[in-house]
């Protein structure tokens, strides 16, 4: 078979936080010549039941999500494709990482309010909440809004980041169940780069992959913009030895990254290893 | 922004990052350059780290999108901590990362060795610097470390450098030399150690002498050595310095490594090992080089003023004279004085040249004691010149594959040699068999099912005239000398097959003794001419 040459599996529309509609991201993806590929926001599907919608044409689309997920061991991004979008599972995580978001961002006000004696008008919070994924970023153009801080960046570093209660995360087990039980593939996101700003590589890696795949995992993302030739090939390796599935990602986030889309590190489609010519066969064949 | 800012020199857009760059700012360290750099994206691109303390994963992908947009772009003045992630993460590999060089004092440092390009300080006990006179010497240390890897690769034990430190003004580069002392300093502390440093001193020669260097790795000794004939154009005879040229020119290329400046401070023992130090002038050339440049460091440099070699290896004239003669009789394998000394001679010519226009190159001629200095040499020069018609002389180990194809090789090698003693026809006839016998079982059963390799060493003592022919092999440990006689009155059917050879050789020659040492056969004839 031929294989689509490119190829784009992770990036983020304005329901959660990019800047891309997925109206948007459908005609940016176009303008790219990319051929296949996902929306993955945190923590929602809807935007994949959109864009499933609203497609036409030659373009090959697969739903993707990608959750924050935290145990004793660390911290994941884990990436879930091709689900069905209607499952209860996929739903009831993505609701619960919602419901979380929601629980994180009163406590991050309730912090401001009692250490800085930062107060907002009703309004202006009931429009926090009725965000898709609001963060740190959307109370900092809040505070800069109210004369608290003189710029976004000054919000964030000097007070919100402040606040450093033990935040919840969904389980990975939980996370790769639920993909695994709405008929998905579970993926590591951009497997080197965990969360913010770890490392991870050699043996830590090993034993980071080993817990997941007991978990059900069955793909790395070993193809993504932020990776060295290095990175790729150790990415690689690891995921010939445990048999796992390849993904590829660029983690377009609109205006609020400077990754471009499309941009995955992908060699040409003859130099595709097995396990991304696999992975392109089970999501092409399971639709 | 803090961590920030750039600035435009000589077309280069120089960004010099500060602070640390992590998830916080690598946003907004980003854009703020891509504002900074805005209409100069393609001019090449130098990002300062001097002052940058940390960078995480958010970090390296902001350089990972700069080096996607422009190719041209390098990381310099990087500290160990950064300078281990960007490795680890193989950025190292996909642009240019320098690391900051660590300020280094040599003030009060016990200095241990002086080359033509730098000096060897010992900084503390494990480690020692050498600093180059040159002060942009960045790249004769790369050359340096390129060619000390060439020479551990090539089997020299020799030492790397770890890192490059700045020492005042200049460059130095550091290497692990624990506990080591140099072989001038055991000469001029442990004199009882004489014989054993000249052993020791001639057997790394050996090696280095016996190194074949893939072509083009190593610059070619004779393309210098004519070099320096050639200034001696006006300051010789026509008729001198037309043999001089001669002599040099009729030297064969030669792939084999030599060191250059191969005296007793660039010999380092250290828990045992001999190290070969100050690689920066390793070369291929014919050894008679070699021998003109160790001339030069015990006798030459030294011959009008005998306290220099005092001052440069802490041994009096006499001991660097005894060091050379008895080093040169090893090497060469002979205890003939006249054979010695003519080799010795060779040296000279080409000793005698390189001093005399090192002299005029630094102002002997302005002088009156640099005056009579360069007469002297001078005179002597032209004197050897009259009298020497090559250059050549007979080396006295010849290494090969040990194959049977390569016999006539050997046995032509010996015959030089035999031939050089003025041995009868008879005894040649009776060496030749044995040499036969001995090399032809290390051919085949040595390495067998493999191929490797074997030497062959000739030594004369003389009175009486003895010849001692030594073959070193690496393959299986076999004595001979244990091997039972064969029974030669039995009938020819019932002998057994191959222990006759060895027993001839037994027969026909005065001795023949074997030992096992450093994983090697060592096995020697000897015959009484």
């Amino acid at each position: 078979m031929s294989y689509p040459q490119k190829i784009d599996l992770h990036m983020h529309s304005n329901i959660s936080d990019g800047t891309d509609s997925p109206t948007e991201i459908i005609s940016n993806v176009k303008a790219a010549g990319i051929e296949l590929f996902s929306l993955t926001d945190h923590d929602a599907v809807k935007g994949c039941t959109q864009i499933t919608k609203e497609l036409e044409g030659d373009i090959k689309f697969i739903t993707g999500a990608e959750f924050s997920c935290k145990d004793e061991h660390g911290q994941y991004h884990i990436l879930g494709y091709n689900y069905d979008a209607a499952a209860k599972a996929i739903n009831e995580t993505v609701d619960e990482g919602h419901r979380l978001r929601m629980e994180k961002l009163e406590k991050r006000l309730d912090f401001l309010n009692s250490a800085f004696g930062f107060a907002f008008s009703e309004e202006d919070k009931s429009g926090l909440f009725s965000l898709d994924n609001p963060g740190k970023p959307h109370i900092g153009n809040l505070m800069v809004k109210y004369g608290y801080a003189e710029s976004k960046e000054d919000a964030i570093e000097n007070y919100i980041n402040k606040f450093h209660a033990g935040s919840k995360y969904v389980k990975p087990d939980t996370a790769i169940e639920a993909i695994i039980r709405s008929g998905g593939i579970p993926v590591l996101a951009h497997p080197s780069y965990g969360k913010g700003d770890e490392l991870i590589l050699g043996n830590n890696m090993d034993n980071r992959l080993r817990r997941l795949m007991d978990f059900g995992l069955r793909g790395v993302e070993a193809f993504y913009s932020g990776f060295s030739p290095k990175i790729i090939k150790e990415m690689l390796s690891f995921a010939k030895r445990y048999d796992l599935l390849i993904t590829a990602g660029s983690d377009y986030h609109g205006k609020n990254k400077m990754v471009k889309l499309g941009d995955t590190n992908l060699p040409a489609a003859e130099d595709y290893p097995e396990g991304l010519k696999r992975f392109i066969i089970t999501v092409t064949n399971e639709n | 922004m803090n961590e920030v800012n750039v600035t435009f020199e000589d077309n280069e857009v120089k960004v010099i990052l500060s602070g640390r760059i992590d998830s916080n700012n690598a946003h907004e360290v980003e854009s703020e350059i891509l504002r900074l750099i805005e209409g100069k994206e393609n001019l090449p691109m130098v990002l300062d780290a001097s002052n940058l303390e940390y960078i995480s994963s958010a970090g390296l992908r902001v350089i990972l999108r700069l080096r996607k947009s422009n190719a041209d772009i390098r990381i310099t003045g990087v500290n160990s901590e950064v300078y281990e992630i960007l490795d680890m993460t193989g950025f190292t590999e996909m642009m240019t990362v320098e690391k900051a060089y660590r300020i280094v004092s040599v003030e009060g440092c016990e200095e241990i060795g002086r080359g033509a390009n730098g000096t060897i300080y010992r900084i503390d006990k494990d480690n020692v610097v050498k600093v180059y006179n040159n002060a942009d010497a960045l790249a004769d240390i790369q050359h340096e470390r390129e060619v000390a890897k060439l020479a551990l690769i090539l089997g020299i034990p020799t030492a790397i450098s770890y890192d490059v430190v700045r020492v005042g003004e200049s460059y130095g580069s550091v290497f692990e030399l624990l506990n080591a002392s140099s072989f001038s300093k055991i000469l001029s502390t442990e004199p009882e150690k004489f014989d054993w440093c000249v052993k020791e001193y001639v057997e790394m020669l050996k090696k280095i002498h016996s190194t074949v260097v893939p072509e083009g790795k190593l610059p070619d000794i004779k393309e210098t050595v004519i070099s320096w004939g050639e200034f001696m154009k006006d300051y010789l005879p026509k008729e001198s310095f037309e043999k001089l040229m001669k002599l040099i020119n009729e030297v064969p290329h030669d792939d084999h490594m030599i060191h250059g400046d191969y005296h007793t401070k660039n010999l380092e023992l250290q828990n045992d090992e001999v190290l070969l130090i100050d690689m920066d002038t390793l070369a291929v050339g014919h050894p008679i080089f070699e021998l003109a440049s160790m001339f030069n460091s015990f006798i030459g440099y030294s011959e009008a003023d005998h306290e220099i070699i005092k001052r440069f290896q802490g041994f009096d004239f006499e001991t660097g004279t005894k060091f050379w003669k008895e080093s040169l009789a090893l090497y060469l394998g002979t205890n003939n004085e006249n054979k010695i000394r003519e080799v010795e001679d060779k040296a000279r010519i080409i000793g005698y040249t390189r001093m005399i226009r090192r002299s005029i190159r630094r102002k002997g001629l302005e002088t009156e004691a640099g005056r009579a200095e360069i007469e002297l040499w001078k005179s002597e020069l032209i004197e050897l010149l009259e009298r020497t018609d090559t250059l050549l002389f007979l080396k006295n180990e010849f290494e090969t594959e040990a194959v049977n194809e390569k016999l006539p090789e050997v046995l032509s090698f010996i015959e030089q040699h035999l031939d050089n003693i003025g041995c009868s026809e008879k005894i040649k006839m009776q060496i030749s068999v044995a040499v036969e016998e001995i090399f032809v079982n290390i051919a085949n059963y040595a390495y067998a099912p493999e191929i490797g390799k074997a030497s062959v060493r000739v030594e004369v003592s003389e009175e009486p005239l003895i010849v001692t022919i030594t073959f070193i092999d690496g393959g299986k440990p076999f004595d001979p000398t244990k091997k039972a006689d064969p029974n030669v009155s039995l009938p020819a059917s019932e002998r057994d097959i191959g222990g006759l050879g060895i027993f001839m050789t037994k027969k026909m020659m005065d001795d023949l003794s074997y030992e096992y040492r450093d994983g090697k056969n060592i096995l020697s004839i000897k015959k009484c001419i």
